[in-house]
């Protein structure tokens, strides 16, 4: 059985995602010693980058998606079933560092699909969960998936094609704003479609997505290309006042929202 | 700008709240196990109840994901104390060195 992790990297006017994705990899290799193959646009792909990827599968973007910044090149997310080489993939966010060897557990899961139910945000560790809409479902998180060339995980990927391509159809159903496509959402959504409506917990990875979210900021500890101490430093507004704090972590592995911040740390 | 100099300048206090959920999510999270077709969580709880059957050799225990799995229960305890030993004393590790800071 092979395995793999795959990740789908579209610059946009504003962010080299490919670099990310470089960064992302070299990480994969070092710490869960897998092969990474790559999703990108021609366009994307620099003349001088020496890091060569398992594999390099060039697809034409969708960019029809906007958000606040910008362009947000993250549709096509469900192609991920059909164009991984491996047996058993780990698809993660390019802006998703890897500090430990963590994720290799995923594969001792007893199922076929798994992703994040449950977030935790440094610095925020009482945030409530993210929920579809006020009276809607909780969010799933498709910043890492593991699945494996089952019939059921291809499934649930055809269900996140669908809802993508109908997205303002469920968003009126389920009362979430439509503007911005939003892969969590589809993946939340597909899954349940999968599963008869239900929420087998089997298909929850069973630690938390660890983010790195607003107010807070990371810095790398030491200048090591595979460093894995950070100094998590955040902005605690009380009474219109900012109270400067912070955090020492080390040896996990977390999701960076801001990516300029991610930038700096790669 | 090195972290030290960055957490002086800004006067930065360390936050021992979330420094305990940090390493609480992080530690918590190792002391998951997948052991003889189920997904274990090496725990006081599941540890006392494996020790508690020592009549039996097999028996039949609910998994995290909520699945009947028949268990060679010594093996499983054995895994389950060893991984809890090893995790909570990198806990206490991590956690002594994090006290420490202001």
């Amino acid at each position: 059985m092979s395995k793999g992790a795959l990740l789908f990297a579209f610059n946009s006017p504003k962010y080299n995602y490919y670099e990310m994705a470089v960064a992302t990899a070299k990480r994969i290799n070092h710490f869960l010693n897998l092969p990474v193959t790559l999703v990108t646009d021609e366009t994307s792909i620099p003349t001088d980058s020496n890091y060569v990827f398992d594999k390099t599968i060039t697809v034409t973007p969708d960019k029809n998606n906007k958000r606040d910044w910008g362009i947000w090149i993250n549709k096509g997310r469900y192609q991920a079933f059909e164009l991984s080489p491996y047996d058993e993939t780990i698809l993660l966010d390019t802006d998703y560092l890897v500090n430990s060897n963590k994720l290799l557990q995923t594969f001792d899961l007893p199922t076929d699909f798994c992703c994040h139910d449950n977030t935790h945000f440094l610095m925020y560790p009482d945030i409530p969960q993210e929920l579809l809409s006020n009276y809607g479902f909780k969010t799933l998180w498709a910043t890492v998936v593991r699945f494996n060339k089952t019939k059921r995980a291809e499934q649930i990927f055809q269900s996140i094609e669908m809802i993508q391509k109908n997205f303002e159809h469920y968003a009126n159903l389920h009362s979430f704003i439509h503007s911005t496509f939003r892969n969590d959402y589809a993946l939340t959504l597909a899954t349940r479609i999968v599963n008869g409506h239900t929420t087998p917990v089997s298909d929850y990875i069973p630690w938390n997505l660890v983010h790195v979210g607003k107010n807070t900021s990371i810095h790398k500890n030491t200048d090591d290309p595979f460093n894995t101490e950070y100094t998590v430093m955040f902005d605690n507004w009380n009474k219109g006042k900012i109270r400067k704090e912070y955090n020492i972590i080390k040896d996990m592995d977390f999701h960076v929202l801001n990516k300029e911040n991610f930038l700096e740390l790669i | 700008m090195d972290t030290k100099t960055l957490i002086t300048e800004a006067k930065a206090r360390f936050n021992h709240n979330s420094a305990k959920a940090y390493l609480k999510d992080k530690y918590s999270s190792k002391l998951i196990v997948a052991d003889q077709g189920g997904l274990w969580r090496a725990d006081q709880q599941t540890i006392s109840f494996l020790n508690s059957m020592s009549d039996n050799f097999l028996i039949v225990v609910i998994d995290t994901f909520n699945n009947p799995v028949q268990v060679n229960r010594e093996k499983l305890l054995e895994t389950l104390k060893d991984t809890y030993n090893t995790v909570m004393l990198e806990w206490h590790k991590e956690w002594s060195e994090l006290e420490k800071k202001r």
